[in-house]
């Protein structure tokens, strides 16, 4: 990981939001997904809780294992994605580095990421007896149309309602324009720290903003986001100026699609610069940045805007977009390869895979490769397996 | 009695091909699940469903990840190996995210159209029937285009009747098997329900109608035997059946997405289609695949289980299917706390040999024996 002195803003930044969250008195608690509108909730005074965050950092953490076994124990099978499977486990031992979640109030669950956080979240409505409210944004297989934008923003409408009977008050529509504009803030200066990798060497690796998207995940819309994006970007510009690489020789640049493995980050990390190859984009990150590419309409309706940025997420995209976009991102980052992290714990993120590889190599001229792991479950992972993979993939990419 | 119904599972594409050539329609392949058949057959084409298969995969590995569930992957399969050759297009259920990325695969992979039905599960009322009726008009628009002939009213109307009459005579069979346990064996009764995947409507339901009037006159047999219910997506692969039929244990009933819960649903009410689709999606079986917050599976389950009887549950998981594994847990604890006894079998499509299975099947019998 590159040394960069933003972490430790980071950490007190995330220390600070679970300290609150473990301690508030006063504050709602709704559990949410990653890819939810969080901004309706931060409008109303609502602390949004990511289990999505929190089951990565006890992966990073090395403590995912125990909380697996302890979901699995209590009936959870294995073929189940292992963040819900992680956050069964906490829900059982109260584990990992904050001692458990809050409890939740309400449930908020969008289907852009994918449709097992709907049953993920049945669970937890079912547990706590807590309502649970669903954002359906539909799959996008011939791109955004006027009919999914009205039926994601009907959804938007009633969700302030919701929140707005949950909590007895009404919505604050004038505090959520603000939030708004932190939150695309935010999007903008996280979509230009990542486009700094453009530069070669890359100032920093996928690898770092897989640790530096926690803030953007979970404290999207507030000013302390806004705030710690602008001084990350600063810090990994200036590395970009001064053409400091995130590692010592940069002979390759690849993508990584799909989520990280979050317990092998360290060895990873080790193993690319061993390799002088850096991970210079990333699809996953990269789908945070997109929240603020869609700007309100002439009439001036925010609605359209975020009902576009909260459907138009990578993996809720058809293959055509998807190929199109890698393509992009090859051509945009001078790549010399890309890897797919064929996650078994991410269906829509992995399913057709091995398509989309064939195409993008053949669409591009640059290699790829396809590895089998997991993004949480040690279990599925093989060093020796992935690593062998890795080391014949880079044999085969021309340098920079 | 229950002959011709296995002539028909045992000759799978002969069968199709027989009844295209007859009917002089496209065949339109279905995958799971609740894709209404009558928009099909409305449109002119011949409706076969696909809920897997138990070829040997073969191909379909270089396209999906060992932890897709065999549906998805023996479906694809088919289409690989040469043998869906007679299916002209194939419809689509937003489902699951396998389904989903299924879709992407085929339109990648092959020439033949696609439809899909994305299924709304807002609550947001206004939105969801307003979504749902652009979603028809690109489902509708799609099968027209596949077949050449449009959708009428009266094309409709008809498709509703035809398809309606075959789930009112599954659902008697369901009856008799509740009322008369032993009285059709369960390998039986699973092959005539699938043949109805392959067969025309109206073939089929004079089969299913000759069927009931021979099964009308027959007595329930003496003594009772352990009795079961099974819960889960699909009810392959058939040859286990044989293994409940051996063991002398009668399936009583099931909530199984193409079982009971697609048998159970009415007449599709067609005069407002998309009232009549909503409907047709939503009820009356809740499904763990369509988030329905006003329709709880945990009593509506416990209600159907103890209504036929049976003496326990298996929950008959096929691998990898989240939506069905994510609702277990609570659901054998619910039942646990009602004191049924519930156990779970996990198999493969593809899988061949079946004694862990009935090693499974036997010891869960021997328990509600005991």
């Amino acid at each position: 990981m590159t040394f960069l002195a933003s972490h430790k803003k980071m950490k007190e930044l995330m220390t600070n939001y679970y300290f609150e969250a473990k301690t508030t008195q006063e504050k709602p608690i709704a559990w949410v997904t990653s890819g939810a509108p969080v901004e309706f909730l931060y409008a109303m005074d609502v602390l949004p809780i990511y289990p999505e965050n929190y089951a990565a950092m006890c992966a990073a953490g090395h403590q995912s294992l125990e909380l697996l076994e302890a979901a699995e124990a209590a009936g959870f099978s294995q073929d189940l994605c292992a963040y819900a499977r992680t956050d069964f486990g906490v829900d059982i031992t109260q584990g990992g580095p904050a001692s458990g979640l809050p409890p939740p109030h309400f449930l908020l669950c969008s289907t852009n990421i994918c449709k097992t956080v709907i049953k993920w979240y049945e669970v937890v409505a079912r547990k706590y007896d807590v309502p649970l409210f669903i954002v359906d944004t539909p799959f996008l297989h011939d791109g955004l149309s006027k009919e999914l934008k009205d039926y994601t923003i009907s959804q938007f409408k009633d969700l302030e309602r919701f929140l707005s009977e949950f909590l007895n008050r009404p919505f604050d529509h004038k505090r959520f324009v603000d939030v708004l504009a932190l939150s695309r803030e935010a999007s903008v200066y996280w979509r230009q720290i990542l486009y700094l990798c453009r530069t070669i060497p890359a100032p920093i690796n996928s690898l770092d903003s897989f640790i530096h998207l926690g803030p953007i995940v979970t404290l999207r819309g507030t000013r302390e986001c806004v705030d710690y994006y602008r001084s990350l970007y600063e810090e990994v510009a200036e590395r970009a100026r001064q053409k400091i690489g995130s590692i010592p020789e940069e002979n390759y640049r690849v993508l990584w699609d799909n989520l990280p493995v979050w317990f092998k980050m360290s060895r990873l990390g080790t193993f690319f610069e061993e390799k002088k190859c850096t991970l210079v984009v990333t699809t996953y990150a990269n789908s945070w940045g997109g929240l603020s590419d869609f700007q309100e309409d002439q009439t001036g309706d925010i609605y359209q805007a975020i009902a576009a940025s909260y459907l138009n997420v990578y993996i809720n995209l058809g293959f055509e977009e998807r190929i199109q976009y890698l393509a992009r991102l090859v051509d945009d980052f001078s790549l010399t390869g890309f890897i797919m992290h064929s996650n078994r714990s991410c269906k829509p993120y992995s399913i057709g895979m091995y398509r989309l590889q064939e195409e993008v190599s053949k669409l591009t001229g640059k290699p790829g490769v396809v590895i089998e792991a997991d993004q949480n479950d040690p279990r599925a992972y093989s060093d020796a397996q992935v690593e062998t993979r890795l080391e014949a993939f880079i044999e085969s990419m021309a340098p920079v | 009695m229950f002959e011709p119904f296995h002539e028909i599972i045992n000759n799978v594409s002969a069968t199709i091909l027989k009844h295209e050539k007859e009917l002089g329609r496209p065949v339109i392949g279905v995958m799971p699940a609740y894709f209404p058949l009558e928009l099909i057959y409305a449109a002119g084409g011949y409706p076969v469903q696909l809920w897997g298969n138990n070829l040997p995969l073969e191909k379909s590995d270089a396209y999906l990840q060992s932890y897709c569930c065999s549906v998805a992957r023996s479906v694809l399969e088919l289409e690989l190996s040469g043998i869906a050759k007679m299916v002209k297009a194939y419809a689509f259920t937003s489902l699951c995210d396998t389904l989903i990325n299924l879709r992407e695969i085929y339109r990648r992979l092959f020439t033949k159209p696609t439809v899909a039905l994305s299924i709304p599960i807002t609550q947001t009322q206004a939105a969801r029937q307003a979504y749902l009726k652009t979603v028809l008009k690109s489902v509708t628009g799609g099968l027209e285009a596949v077949t050449g002939r449009q959708i009428t009213p009266a094309s409709l109307a008809e498709a509703a009747t035809l398809c309606g009459t075959t789930r009112s005579m599954q659902r008697k069979l369901y009856r008799i098997r509740r009322h008369k346990p032993g009285l059709i064996k369960n390998h039986d009764f699973y092959s005539v329900v699938k043949a109805g995947f392959f067969l025309p409507a109206g073939v089929y339901n004079r089969m299913l109608e000759t069927l009931l009037h021979e099964l009308d006159t027959l007595s329930q047999p003496q003594g009772r035997r352990p009795q079961v219910f099974i819960l889960g997506m699909v009810f392959d692969p058939l040859e286990s059946y044989k293994i409940f039929d051996e063991l002398k244990i009668d399936i009583v009933d099931d909530d199984l997405a193409n079982g009971w819960r697609t048998v159970s649903k009415e007449t599709l009410r067609v005069e407002n289609l998309v009232e009549g689709i909503t409907q047709y999606l939503f009820n009356p079986a809740p499904c763990c695949c369509i988030y329905n917050p006003d329709s709880d599976r945990h009593p509506y389950l416990l209600k159907k289980v103890t209504q036929s009887g049976a003496d326990g549950i298996l929950f008959w998981y096929i691998k990898f299917c989240e939506p069905d594994a994510f609702d277990r847990p609570q659901l054998m604890d619910h039942f646990k706390e009602a004191g049924i006894p519930a156990a779970v079998i996990d198999m493969e499509l593809s899988m061949s040999n079946f004694e862990a299975i009935k090693t499974r099947i036997n010891a869960f019998c021997e328990i509600l024996e005991s």
